[in-house]
């Protein structure tokens, strides 16, 4: 399943991930924005691996956000935007 | 912003608040950053994809590390190839059919953003590489603003009426020139920027998927409407607005002509081979 979403003004951020007993499994995270340090990538999908597949666009938002160490920072996307890509491939994504 | 430089190692007299605060002082605090170092200059050599992007690597590290001087490079360019940001996916961002079809080689560089379509003559691309000191206090958007201002300047000075737009665009009236991205690592911050110079329109929409989420805020319909190529917007060569960019830095910061040593240049060879051209980097995010 694949979802995306384009921060106005800023980058798009591309999520892709199966299905699977609602729950969220092979989740990727893609796209033109920018992560200091780079490893935060993998914090990002770490913490969406697993995640029920039933929550809102809000508490998605928040489980990245408290999963960002101190210091991180996401450029031209943002815990919102790639919350909004995880809701657009559970709901509209084919594949 | 973990890794930036503690306050007790700043150049006296660098301010460390934020470059919007104080109009007054902007201006003599952005000049002091760039004039407290003797920058080199590493002119276009034509080298391989693969060893453009390692180079980033290698010489980041050894301005971080203080091991060379902080350095404007010019890339050159000796084969057509896509460089993909540090977190694109391949299959999302490339044709990768039309690219083999086309000859197109395929390489992912250390920094963030958006893919970039390359002709040999049809950009212009250079790397900055400074100790991270030169950012300090800044957040990271005014630092994108802070390196590109100079060439933003040596861009009106050729007629372009070109102006930043955050977070990392070279903007003007006749269309998105380029843009930036930056790396950090090893206390050495790599700021490179690549601009238009001509742009091959159908081969370029052949490679590179464009989607229309990609397009949803720009209201515009195709991918060529949104930028403007340096050769159409001033009518010179290439070569002469390299020629430009390099005679204003020098003028402006100091620059010493200088080449890459051997060493550095195996370092970017064995980077190269060992991790650059490799399925784990190129494919980290298939």
């Amino acid at each position: 399943m694949h979802g995306e979403h384009k921060t106005p003004g800023g980058k798009l951020v591309v999520v892709d991930l199966d299905r699977v007993d609602d729950r969220l499994r092979k989740v990727e995270v893609s796209g033109d924005f920018f992560l200091y340090p780079d490893d935060v990538l993998t914090v990002i999908i770490g913490s969406l691996e697993g995640l029920d597949a039933t929550l809102d666009q809000e508490a998605i938002a928040e489980h990245v956000r408290l999963a960002l160490p101190d210091g991180a920072e996401v450029l031209g996307t943002s815990p919102q935007g790639i919350a909004i890509a995880v809701r657009r491939a559970l709901e509209e994504g084919a594949e | 912003m973990s890794d930036q430089a503690p306050e007790a190692t700043e150049p006296t007299g660098i301010a460390r608040t934020s470059i919007d605060d104080l109009t007054g002082r902007l201006e003599t605090d952005r000049e002091a950053r760039w004039n407290q170092y003797e920058w080199q200059l590493l002119p276009a050599v034509p080298l391989d994809p693969l060893i453009q992007i390692a180079l980033d690597e290698t010489l980041t590290l050894a301005v971080g590390k203080g091991g060379r001087e902080p350095t404007l490079r010019f890339w050159g360019w000796n084969a057509p190839c896509v460089v993909l940001g540090r977190f694109q996916s391949v299959r999302n961002e490339v044709n990768e059919d039309a690219a083999n079809e086309e000859g197109i080689q395929l390489v992912r560089r250390i920094s963030g953003g958006g893919a970039m379509f390359i002709e040999p003559e049809g950009a212009i691309t250079y790397s900055i590489y400074a100790p991270d000191e030169i950012v300090a206090g800044m957040t990271f958007p005014e630092s994108y603003a802070f390196f590109d201002a100079w060439v933003i300047d040596a861009l009106k000075e050729l007629g372009v009426d070109a102006w930043y737009a955050p977070l990392n665009d070279i903007a003007s009236s006749g269309g998105k020139i380029g843009g930036a991205a930056q790396a950090r690592r090893g206390g050495g911050v790599l700021h490179h920027t690549t601009m238009a110079y001509q742009m091959n329109i159908p081969r370029m929409t052949r490679v590179l998927r464009i989607g229309k989420e990609k397009l949803s805020d720009k209201g515009v319909q195709s991918a060529d409407k949104r930028v403007g190529p340096l050769r159409q917007q001033t009518a010179l060569d290439r070569d002469v607005i390299i020629h430009h960019l390099i005679g204003h830095f020098r003028a402006r910061f100091g620059l010493t002509d200088d080449t890459i040593r051997d060493d550095e240049m195996a370092d970017a060879h064995q980077r190269a081979q060992d991790w650059f051209s490799t399925p784990d980097w190129l494919y980290f995010l298939p």
